[in-house]
């Protein structure tokens, strides 16, 4: 048995900043949207941020990693930088696609981000892929695959998860149940309102975590990227956290009962984090500080990124040409 | 050069194996494959090269084709074998959705190496039913991105694989059942290669153009020898991809011979028949006619009698080159631009 890798308070504070960078740039881009600039594509991560980072603190350069398109937490803690999200968020030249696939879209290969494909449920395979040619090779690198409740209810899930198992394949599946699938509770889609259950049968590891607990959700991708990297084959993690902000720009949400909403909001990752972060030693100015980088960070971003010129479609073409 | 005659599956497994001979991250994979594919291509390798270079699929289409896509991003080269072209229906979304779109969206235009290979159309006693004898091409021409292959002879099978297997894009690699059973002299070259994009032409004339792949070359080569004892001179062009479609050999035929008949074995709607005649007609610098020959928009019945009144053949394929020469005498021909 493997033993869990425990989060540092140097871990847990360099998480932090990233997940304050992503929930600032979150808050950025709803006010954006809140006063009438477009924001096209933009799924807020709001309340997700402790799954989307420390789940993607656990791995090296060189894993894979497949994300989904909430929230920019997974981009930035895989060390793709807040100004290429942005640049490609708002069609902005100088991203990572040239403005041909826009947020849903931002790849960094170097980064271990292949990209993301269009229609939910073909990541499962696409994953598998990733992590079969690894093994073909001999390398000892994982692939962790983030999922919604969307892709999770397709068929290609079972395909890929009888694959990666018969094959013993290195991969890590994280379900991000965050409690909605736009406007479906994740209750009316699946039994109980769990999304792992369908992978019991296989007798892999599966573990339903808190997903508001950074170091939990540290704890269980570390123990499951080990014995990946140890040749013990995949393993399945659903993390239990919480859509705080609408599903998309256009959508006001009135579905989600205000009080459901508070009472997640006194489970905030992030004043989780903090409160964590003071009982491991690191003092309250510290911990405001990394708030007002991460204000800083994301103000000096957003107006560079305005000012800086649109993709244009020479620059798409050029990209286009191969 | 040497040469060895060989079938088309025989000529296949060749390509196949000197690939994965030279190509470590050259995988094949799919159903049955360790025992030899659905039709026999595969036969040998699986001995010969083993696990990590054939690769035994369960009965999961969207894992399969999503790994393919997923070992080509980590600079693998998949041969995928769909057990019937008929079933890449099932992976629309991974071919059309994802292995054609990825390299736009994501804006990297580095290679996309896989190639898709299967079985496809009636064999010659027929009856497969309408699951196991569509013409698949027509359903996936349409999409940017794809090149679709669809030898007619065994040694086209040899040229234009190895061409696949060196193509930056993805490659649908059609292989009519009855192409396979027929036979041909294969130069022993190992770097023997058939471009791809490029029409053949496979009988000169001067009186009609006639354009056919896939099977429909044999029909259509049996229907101008026909048609040339009766004096009418028939242009044979096999374009031999349906993706890139060479209409510029078509175009610099036509203009000689100012009529086309397209035989395809598909139904006529919509079909890659359609779009040659467009484009003909769109390039025309004079007035040309034009006609079809097809697969009525239809299903293909479980009995092969039935079937086979529904399948161009030689025959249909030259009462349409008669019947479009003798009403050039009587009617006027379609306008160009």
């Amino acid at each position: 048995m493997l033993t869990a890798k425990r989060m540092t308070v140097e871990d847990l504070a360099s998480a932090y900043r990233v997940m304050m960078l992503s929930r600032r740039f979150d808050e950025w881009l709803g006010e954006l949207n809140h006063r009438g600039t477009p924001v096209p594509h933009y799924h807020s991560g709001v309340g997700q941020e402790a799954l989307m980072v420390a789940a993607v603190t656990p791995l090296r350069r060189t894993d894979q990693m497949i994300y989904t398109h909430r929230g920019y937490g997974h981009l930035l803690a895989k060390g793709i930088s807040l100004r290429e999200i942005a640049l490609d968020l708002f069609m902005k030249a100088g991203g990572t696609n040239h403005g041909l696939g826009g947020v849903m879209h931002v790849n960094r290969p170097d980064l271990g981000v292949p990209g993301r494909e269009g229609v939910f449920g073909g990541r499962f395979a696409i994953a598998a892929g990733l992590a079969l040619a690894a093994k073909l090779d001999g390398r000892d690198e994982v692939t962790v695959c983030f999922y919604g409740e969307a892709a999770g209810a397709r068929g290609n899930l079972y395909e890929a998860l009888n694959m990666v198992v018969l094959w013993n394949l290195p991969v890590i599946y994280v379900a991000e149940n965050n409690g909605w699938s736009f406007s479906s509770r994740t209750e009316w889609l699946y039994p109980e309102g769990r999304m792992s259950r369908v992978w019991r049968g296989f007798e892999i590891p599966v573990e339903v975590i808190d997903g508001n607990d950074a170091e939990e959700v540290f704890a269980t991708v570390s123990r499951a990227v080990a014995r990946a990297r140890a040749g013990e084959g995949p393993s399945v993690i659903e993390a239990l956290t919480y859509r705080l902000e609408p599903h998309i720009w256009r959508d006001k949400a009135a579905y989600q009962p205000p009080d459901e909403i508070a009472s997640w909001r006194r489970r905030d990752p992030i004043a989780r984090a903090a409160r964590r972060l003071l009982e491991l030693g690191m003092n309250q100015n510290e911990i405001d500080s990394i708030a007002c980088w991460a204000e800083d960070e994301v103000e000096r971003t957003i107006a560079a990124v305005e000012a800086a010129p649109d993709a244009t479609w020479e620059d798409g073409r050029h990209q286009m040409e191969v | 050069m040497t040469s060895t005659r060989l079938t088309g599956r025989e000529a296949l497994n060749r390509v196949l194996a000197s690939e994965l001979a030279v190509n470590r991250r050259a995988v094949v994979m799919g159903e049955t494959v360790r025992l030899a594919g659905s039709s026999g291509v595969l036969h040998g390798l699986y001995d010969r090269f083993g696990p990590s270079q054939v690769i035994e699929t369960p009965v999961s289409e969207n894992g399969i084709f999503g790994a393919a896509l997923g070992l080509a991003l980590a600079g693998f080269r998949p041969i995928v074998e769909i057990y019937s072209a008929d079933f890449l229906l099932v992976v629309a979304n991974e071919i059309i959705g994802d292995m054609c779109k990825w390299r736009q969206q994501q804006a990297r235009p580095g290679p996309m190496p896989i190639v898709i290979r299967g079985c496809m159309g009636p064999n010659a006693k027929g009856g497969l039913g309408p699951e196991h004898s569509q013409s698949m091409e027509p359903y996936f021409h349409h999409a940017p991105g794809l090149v679709i292959v669809t030898p007619g002879t065994p040694r086209d099978m040899a040229g234009l694989l190895r061409a696949s297997l060196r193509s930056p894009d993805p490659v649908l690699f059609f292989e009519h059942r009855r192409v396979y059973d027929l036979a041909d002299e294969i130069p022993d070259d190992e770097s023997f290669i058939i471009e791809l994009g490029r029409a053949e032409v496979v009988r000169e004339g001067k009186d009609v153009t006639l354009v056919a792949w896939g099977w429909m070359r044999s029909e259509a080569e049996i229907a101008s020898s026909v048609l040339d004892a009766e004096g009418i001179s028939v242009e044979l062009i096999d374009p031999r991809t349906i993706a890139p479609m060479d209409h510029e050999a078509i175009r610099r035929s036509v203009a000689r011979t100012a009529q086309l008949v397209v035989a395809e074995e598909a139904p006529r709607t919509g079909g890659v028949g359609a779009e040659v005649l467009a484009r003909a007609v769109e390039s025309a610098a004079r007035p040309i006619r034009v006609a079809r020959v097809s697969m009525p928009d239809a299903i293909h019945p479980y009995s092969a009698s039935m079937e086979r009144l529904f399948i161009p053949n030689a025959n249909t394929i030259a009462d349409a080159v008669r019947r479009l020469v003798s009403s050039a005498r009587s009617a006027p021909p379609v306008l160009a631009r």
